[in-house]
């Protein structure tokens, strides 16, 4: 903790090389036990997905496991011969968690949820963002001040009477159910403020000079320069209602082909006897995957776009 | 002057949703708390203060705040500390911090019910990993520690079906999940520190790391950790997942894991007693509004300050 700079940086650095080494080593060996616990439920994860049950029951096998084929029980109670109900460990866990519940039909269903979370938030919040930081207007301070009272509220908290609502019109166990609470970001609409309050007055003076409207302006000219402040609200957006389980578990009852991925999972470990192990922890892995493939691959992005609430 | 009607349109879809989707809803939960309101009943009949007198005099509830204030005072200190620890060591290093920070976040990004699920495998009492690898330091020199004697004599714990362990288990699990988070955060607060203060602290005598640290570090770290706080706060007195996962019924073993999120849930969802939840919505909502109010008014009395 008391290495705060770079004890390299200064004048003496040759005196003190030996010093820094051994604390450049302390902190690495501080670093990598953390890494070590952070990384042990991937690892566990990926582990037993790739397993047979009975490695798993007796923790055997290593990471890889075997890999030999073991007795699908489930296939021989169909009355197939025991020859052909042979399966590798690996296909049989990714096979089954696709056969067992439509998975693909819960990615698709993630993906379809949150870009059109994603896609109305930006729809409502822009011009609203636009309005407050550049047009000026009687009770835009009273606006803005309600924008403000309303990020102090989660809406995670306020389900019940959202869900009482749906339920009232009967939008409960449908897309709308799903998206309709989050198609308001205040959130939103502070970030792009803030970020529309820094771009110079003359480019809107200029549009307007060449004739655009008030809605080309927004589209053509201020969307363009928000595309990176817009980036990191995406991914803020994407993986908070990608990961979200509190929301669905709440309006999606029942209809399966509703389930979002978190849903599925869970539904997944519901009717999951210690035969089921693998094929859930493959479930698992498909699920948590894209995201942290996306994260791998635009790690700055990402990072800058989970912080973004931090920004302020 | 194109422009002074516009604005009305710009403004308007935001303004009615917010209405609808945010404030109506604080409104309606307010109102419900003072009914029976069940849902699919025609009518609720007025009940007062009975929801929360109720919610403040029942063990049930004495159980709630226990659980969910626990959660809590574990996981936001923690958080806040190894996120703050994590991001001074990797600020210290020059090559091997970005691989660090990328490992740290990863939990950030996966889906908490997934891991929720493969941490309750881990903390399995018999085939899990947590008890198979302390059973291996049985009859080692650990053995004389009393605890560790005890549980290779009889069992180790069972974790999060124990009622002693459920609860630090599950706020363990939301450490591990959560304090990547605030390590980012604090990072772009140092990143931000400007190096001549450092130069100039030690022109001042501050030559130890612990008199820099002292000095520059943590002051200047003030916002970000006034920050980080509250939004610590937030996100656990929020934590639900896990609990549900692991115990879909009753909140764990004599409900030593029963947290208000889920309290919202089983009340207002599963038993459709949308009085009782609504009147813990409320107070849900109070703490986390006292939260941000506090958290503000630091910030304000900071910016002043500096």
């Amino acid at each position: 903790m008391s290495d705060i700079t770079l004890s390299g940086t200064s004048a003496d650095a040759k005196a003190t090389g030996f010093r820094f080494n051994t604390r450049a080593a302390v902190t690495h060996a501080v670093l990598i036990l953390g890494a070590l616990l952070v990384l042990l439920p991937f690892y566990t994860m990926l582990s037993l997905s790739l397993k047979a049950p009975h490695e798993i029951m007796q923790q055997t096998g290593g990471f890889w496991g075997a890999q030999e084929p073991f007795r699908d029980d489930f296939c021989v109670k169909l009355g197939n011969a025991v020859e052909d109900c042979m399966v590798n460990p690996i296909i049989y866990n990714y096979t089954t968690a696709f056969e067992k519940a439509p998975l693909l039909r819960y990615l698709l269903n993630g993906l379809v949820v949150t870009v059109s979370i994603f896609v109305i938030q930006v729809i409502v919040a822009l011009p609203c963002a636009y309005a407050l930081a550049k047009l000026r207007f009687w009770g835009r301070e009273a606006v803005f001040a309600l924008v403000l009272f309303c990020l102090l509220i989660p809406v995670h908290a306020i389900a019940l009477p959202l869900y009482i609502m749906l339920a009232k019109v009967g939008l409960t166990n449908s897309y709308a159910a799903l998206i309709i609470p989050w198609t308001i970001s205040v959130f939103g609409i502070f970030l792009m403020r803030q970020f529309f309050m820094t771009v110079p007055d003359d480019l809107v003076d200029a549009a307007r000079m060449d004739g655009m409207s008030e809605y080309a302006i927004i589209w053509q000219v201020m969307l363009p320069t928000a595309i990176p402040a817009l980036m990191a609200f995406g991914i803020f957006s994407v993986v908070a209602h990608w990961n979200d389980y509190f929301w669905p578990r709440i309006v999606i009852t029942g209809n399966r082909d509703l389930f979002t991925p978190p849903l599925g999972l869970r539904e997944f470990k519901g009717d999951a006897d210690g035969d089921n192990f693998g094929p859930m922890m493959a479930t698992a892995c498909i699920i948590v995957t894209p995201l942290i493939v996306c994260f791998l691959l635009a790690q700055r992005r990402f990072i800058e776009g989970i912080t973004l609430s931090g920004m302020k | 002057m194109a422009q002074s009607r516009a604005y009305i349109w710009f403004i308007a879809p935001a303004l009615i949703l917010m209405f609808v989707i945010l404030l109506i809803p604080i409104l309606i939960a307010g109102g419900l708390s003072m009914t029976d309101y069940s849902l699919g009943n025609s009518g609720a009949s007025f009940v007062g203060w009975e929801n929360y007198e109720r919610i403040f005099s029942r063990s049930q509830y004495e159980k709630m705040f226990g659980a969910t204030f626990r959660y809590v005072f574990v996981v936001v200190p923690l958080t806040v500390g190894l996120g703050l620890g994590a991001a001074l060591l990797i600020h210290s290093l020059g090559r091997f911090g970005d691989l660090y920070k990328t490992i740290y976040f990863l939990p950030v990004m996966a889906a908490l019910i997934a891991m929720a699920i493969v941490w309750e495998f881990a903390f399995h009492p018999t085939i899990g990993i947590v008890n198979a690898t302390l059973e291996r330091g049985c009859g080692t020199i650990l053995e004389h520690w009393n605890w560790y004697a005890q549980g290779c004599e009889r069992t180790f714990p069972l974790w999060l079906n124990d009622r002693d362990y459920a609860i630090w288990t599950v706020s363990f699990i939301g450490v591990w999940q959560g304090f990547g988070f605030n390590m980012v955060l604090y990072l772009a607060g140092l990143a931000s520190i400007p190096p001549s203060l450092y130069d100039a602290a030690e022109m001042d005598g501050a030559t130890r790391g612990w008199d820099r640290f002292q000095l520059v570090t943590w002051p200047l770290l003030g916002p970000t950790t006034v920050f980080v706080v509250t939004i610590s706060f937030i996100r656990s007195f929020q934590v639900f997942d896990m609990v549900e996962a692991f115990y879909p019924q009753g909140g764990g073993p004599s409900k030593s894991v029963y947290v208000m999120m889920f309290a919202i849930y089983e009340k207002g969802i599963q038993q459709n007693l949308m009085g009782i939840g609504a009147a813990i919505t409320v107070i849900f909502l109070g703490f986390v509004m006292i939260l941000t109010l506090i958290q503000r008014w630091l910030v304000e009395r900071r910016t002043h300050y500096v």
